[in-house]
Formats: structure tokens, C-alpha cells, sequence
């Protein structure tokens, strides 16, 4: 008796196919009955996620035959009728362990580090115990998993840090002002990222937004959507008494906000903090404002290579966390073998 | 010979806070990504040690210690390490430790000094609750500015790489600027208010009996410390926020306290009893 796992994800095949594959929530207990009804598997735990599709099974065959019965398990049960080369892969132990706690720890996640995954995981394994189409082997495995997939959390960076232009901008709002409910977010023209990134920091908090768009129309239909207030274009100076983060992302030839204009502002504010990030190709905000006190300017590259530093850091921490997923899997495997 | 006397002890905690300040080194290069157990640990032990010294003589004088300058600085670090460990109970602000240790070795070690330690007669010149007070109150004062030095010294570092967009800035543990430039703020308020008891506490006791009391060089000098922690406050309320200014003035006050207090309590006759 083995566990192995056979299944599709981002890293082997494009969207077009993992979506024939998915399996629809209510349609997962009467796989897995099938599933071991057929004498493939003893126990089996199906993952469906936008990402992957899999199935873990402990079952008493050789992987080889084991392999192939689950790859005509799926094709069968999804009607597929096309040709599969590289974009199923088949995974047998030691391995097919090694895989199931990267996934529940996130490395092999299209976002690396993402914690989305475990408590899709934590489901998928719930559903099948539900309907004891676990036992002990699976069992396990899958809580060793989740238990390992914390322990990474805990003790590597891995899932440190934002890796997109919003979350670095939630974050660095977050170093710059006590917190966010005091604050509230101007956007200067309501670009696509501009949007994200204020409706980031509404969720986090944010007091309240207030758009400024060349089109009226954008701007309110915006404020309507996230919870914010429209103002004229030509109004975005004034709101500066008020607020003390912008967003600015203008289709404008050249800077609309430089160093002269920006000064009375300050003072007008009482030279309050003001966090300016500036997604607008070519750059909405002169880079010299920077100097003035009080002011933290952050355009698109900026954001973008805090982003990158972040990826990187993660992808130095793969070593660690492999190196924790194979001394929790050992003694796994060592107790699997003396039951066998 | 004793082996077992306040000063062997005190000294114990200073070799205490010295390997803290090596440890701290390496939580620096790191950049405070995880709080740190070890150092408030180590902190921990210097403080029982420091309590120590401190109780063992304060029962040997029969009152607050505070009578000479190694009294006096070994007063200032132990109201910093026990500010300290109050606020190191919250795990995520364990941090502040590596700031912490540094300042208290580099007291530590000045406190030391023999000459600063001279003994005592039979009984010091100038006694009673109203004295001890006078002393306690400024001393904690100035333990307050210490710590108001190091959240501007942090927000410094801080506002540093987030204006030139370091990625430690985001890395780091350190609580948001705005956070530091009030917890500074309100150290510094609180420190002066202490100050300001202190000085009229020893106005009102010493000021009745001393001729010469105003022109001793030690109390003009408190006054100037004084006025200088004032204008830092008034400059503070005029802005919404200090910024960096303020956090300059803040470590640049303190750097003047730790560098002119020995020399001026020397001077003093008031303060210094040869």
C-alpha cells in the first residue's frame, strides 16, 4: 500500500485544459466513491482549484497500473477525448508525500508562498473525511501536511511580504501612517491599478476615497462600487487638505504635481505625512518632491522592484522550506514502512 | 575581600548588557525581521543583576541611591532596562531591545568609572524623602529622554530608507514612523514633566537652605536642559508632525545630557561632595 498522486496544474498544462479536468464541489463524494469502488484506491482526496486538479490516493497496486487506472478514471469521468502527453503527471512515494506538503505550503503555487492553497487543501481533505473515503494512511499524511505547511509559515519567510504593485503600496502606507481608519486615499485619474490599489487600502481600512477623474462618469461609478465620494478633475489640489494618500495614474504629457505646487499644499496640511504613489507612464509627479519633508514618493518601478525583492526573497527561501519538508516527511515514510 | 559587593554585581549586568549589545549587532544586520526571545532574555538577567547592585546599596545607605554619579547613572539605566522589559512583553515590539542594550552598556561602563564612585562620609550632606524624590524624579526624567532618543533614533533609520525606497523599510519590525514619532513625542512630554517636579522639588528643599543655591552650575544647567526639551515640545505642537527635526532634536538633546552631566556634576558643590 502507497500513496501516489496523479493530477494537472499551471506548471503542466494552460487553463484551457485543467478547466476540463476541474471538479464541481457536489460532484466529489461520488468520485471518490467510484474512485474506490473500482479498487483503485483505499482511501482518496480530490484537490480542485483554479490552479490544479489532483488526486491523492493510498491504494494497493504498483504505481505503474495505478497510474494508468487513475488516468482513466479521469479522462473517463470527464468525458475528455483529446490527446494527453506531458500534461498529467504521476507522482509515487517518497515523492508523491514530498509533493502534497509543498502544495499544502505553497511552493508549488503559481503566486509562491500564497496561503490560499492550504485552506483550499484543508476542504478538500475535510470533504472526503466527511464521507470516509480516508483512513489512517491519508490521514496522516494530509495532517502532518498541514501541520508542516504552519511550521513554514512560522520559521521561513516564504510567505513574507507583497509581491503586486497594491499590496507593496497597502504596505507602505502601513510604515508611514499609525493606522489606515485615520486616512483617507485621493485617486487622481481611475486607472485600472490606481483602482486596485485604493480598493487594497480600503480593505484595509482606509477611511474613505475620493476620486478625481478627467471622465465624471469613472469617477462615479467608482466612488459608487468601493465606498468613496466623486470630485470634479480639476478639484484633486484642494482635496489635499484632506487626505493623505494619492494615487495618481493620469493619461497627462507631463507632471502634474511638482515641487512648487506642492509646497503650499504641505503647509496647508501642517506638513502631515503624505504617502504619493505615482503609477501614471509617463510619470504624473515630479521625482523632486521627494525632498520635500514629510513627503514619500513612490512611482510604478519603485513599487515594481519592491515587489521583485520580495519574489526573490521568497525564492531564497525554497532551500529552507525543502530542506523542513524533508524532515517531517521521514518519519512519515518510516512508520509507513513498518505498517506495510 | 567581598566578591559579592553592589558594584560586583552591577558590573555582572554591564558584562550582561555588553553581550546583548553583541547580539544585538547581528538582529541590525538582519534588519528586525523576528522578534527577539534571546535579547530581552539577556536583558532580563542584566536587570535582575542591575536590582541587585542597586537594592544592596540603597540598604547599605538607607535611602534611594542617587547620591553620587555612579548612583545616579546606575538609577538612569535601570529606569531605561525596566521600561524596557514593560514594553518588551508585547512580542512584536521585543525589537527595541537591540536599541536598548547598546545605551545601557555604554552607561554601564561610563558608571564604572571609580572616580565616580567616591565614598561616602558618614552620611551624605544632604538627606530626607524630599532630596531622594528630587533625584528619582530627575533621574527618571532622564531615562524618559533616553528612550525618547531611541524612538527618534528608529524613526530616523526608518524615515531614511523609506524615503529612498530601501527594501528593509518594509522588511523591518519597526512600528509605523508616525508610531515612533509620538511614542518620542510623549517621552519626551513625560520626561519633562518629571524634569520640571524634580527641579522644583530641589528648588523647594535645597533652594530654602543653600545660599548660592541658583547659581550652582549643576542647576543652571538642569535649566538649560530644561529649556532645550521645552522649545523641542513647543516646535513639536507647531507641526502636525515633528518629522525629522524634531527627531534630530530629540537624539541631539540626549547625546548633550550624556555628555555634559558628568562634567557638570563634578563641578557642582551643590552635586559633588569631594
Amino acid at each position: 500500500m502507497s500513496v501516489v498522486v496523479i493530477g494537472l496544474s499551471h506548471r503542466s498544462c494552460p487553463v484551457a485544459v485543467r478547466e476540463r479536468f476541474a471538479f464541481a464541489e457536489v460532484k466529489i463524494p461520488g468520485a471518490l466513491e467510484s474512485l474506490r469502488g473500482s479498487g483503485i484506491a483505499e482511501e482518496a482526496v480530490i484537490l480542485s482549484t483554479c490552479n490544479r486538479v489532483e488526486i491523492y490516493v493510498s491504494t494497493p497496486l504498483e504505481p505503474g497500473p495505478a497510474f494508468q487506472a487513475l488516468k482513466e478514471f479521469l479522462v473517463n469521468f470527464h468525458a475528455f477525448e483529446g490527446e494527453l502527453n506531458e500534461e498529467m503527471y504521476a507522482i509515487s512515494e517518497p515523492l508523491s508525500l514530498h509533493h502534497l506538503f509543498k502544495v499544502a505550503g505553497g511552493l508549488d503555487s503559481m503566486v509562491l508562498g500564497e496561503t490560499e492553497i492550504l485552506g483550499q487543501l484543508k476542504k478538500a481533505y475535510d470533504l472526503a473525511l466527511q464521507h470516509r473515503h480516508t483512513g489512517a494512511r491519508l490521514n496522516k499524511a494530509f495532517q502532518r501536511a498541514f501541520y508542516t505547511a504552519k511550521h513554514i509559515r512560522t520559521e521561513t519567510n516564504i510567505q513574507r511580504g507583497s509581491i503586486s504593485i497594491a499590496s507593496v503600496a497597502v504596505e507602505l502606507a502601513e510604515k508611514i501612517f499609525s493606522s489606515l481608519n485615520e486616512h483617507e486615499v485621493l485617486v487622481i485619474g481611475a486607472g485600472d491599478t490606481s483602482e486596485k490599489t485604493a480598493r487594497a487600502l480600503m480593505s484595509r481600512g482606509a477611511r474613505g476615497v475620493v476620486f478625481a477623474n478627467r471622465s465624471p462618469e469613472r469617477a462615479q461609478l467608482l466612488a459608487a462600487d468601493i465606498g468613496g465620494r466623486a470630485v470634479p478633475f480639476e478639484d484633486w489640489p484642494a482635496q489635499f487638505q484632506h487626505v493623505d494618500i494619492a494615487i495618481s495614474s493620469t493619461s497627462a504629457p507631463d507632471y502634474i504635481l511638482n515641487r512648487a505646487r506642492l509646497e503650499p499644499l504641505m503647509k496647508q496640511r501642517r506638513h502631515r505625512p503624505l504617502l504619493l504613489i505615482d503609477i501614471a507612464v509617463p510619470r504624473d509627479i515630479d521625482p523632486e518632491v521627494n525632498y520635500v519633508e514629510n513627503v514619500y514618493l513612490y512611482n510604478v518601478d519603485d513599487l515594481q522592484t519592491i515587489a521583485n525583492d520580495y519574489l526573490k526573497s521568497r525564492q531564497d527561501e525554497i532551500a529552507r522550506c525543502e530542506q523542513i519538508i524533508a524532515e517531517k516527511v521521514l518519519p512519515l515514510l518510516t512508520s509507513q514502512k513498518l505498517h506495510r | 575581600m567581598n566578591w559579592f559587593t553592589d558594584r560586583h554585581f552591577f558590573l555582572l549586568a554591564v558584562l550582561v548588557y555588553g553581550l546583548s549589545t553583541a547580539y544585538s549587532v547581528s538582529l541590525w544586520r538582519s534588519g528586525f525581521r523576528k522578534d527577539n526571545r534571546v535579547n530581552y532574555l539577556l536583558l532580563l538577567a542584566g536587570f535582575c543583576l542591575h536590582v541587585t547592585a542597586m537594592s544592596l546599596r540603597g540598604f547599605s545607605l538607607q535611602h534611594c541611591p542617587v547620591n553620587n554619579l555612579f548612583e545616579a547613572t546606575m538609577f538612569v539605566g535601570w529606569t531605561i532596562v525596566t521600561a524596557y522589559l514593560v514594553i518588551g512583553l508585547v512580542a512584536r515590539l521585543r525589537f527595541l531591545g537591540a536599541f536598548v542594550s547598546p545605551l545601557l552598556f555604554f552607561l554601564g561602563v561610563f558608571a564604572l568609572m571609580p572616580a565616580l564612585d567616591p565614598p561616602h562620609g558618614p552620611k551624605p550632606e544632604f538627606t530626607g524623602a524630599g532630596v531622594s524624590l528630587h533625584a528619582a524624579l530627575i533621574l527618571q526624567a532622564y531615562g524618559a529622554f533616553g528612550l525618547g532618543a531611541i524612538a527618534g533614533l528608529m524613526y530616523l533609520s526608518q524615515e531614511h530608507d523609506l524615503k529612498f525606497h530601501k527594501l528593509r523599510a518594509v522588511f523591518s519590525m519597526f512600528p509605523p514612523i508616525q508610531k515612533l514619532e509620538l511614542i518620542s513625542a510623549r517621552l519626551l512630554r513625560n520626561g519633562f514633566i518629571l524634569l520640571t517636579i524634580g527641579l522644583a522639588i530641589g528648588a523647594a528643599v535645597l533652594g530654602r537652605h543653600q545660599d548660592g543655591y541658583f547659581s550652582d552650575i549643576k542647576v543652571i544647567w538642569s535649566l538649560f536642559v530644561w529649556a532645550i526639551y521645552l522649545a523641542l515640545l513647543l516646535m513639536r505642537y507647531k507641526f502636525a508632525q515633528g518629522g525629522r527635526p524634531f527627531a534630530w532634536g530629540a537624539v541631539a538633546a540626549f547625546a548633550f545630557v550624556l555628555l555634559t552631566f558628568w562634567g557638570t556634576n563634578l563641578l557642582s558643590p551643590l552635586h559633588h561632595h569631594p
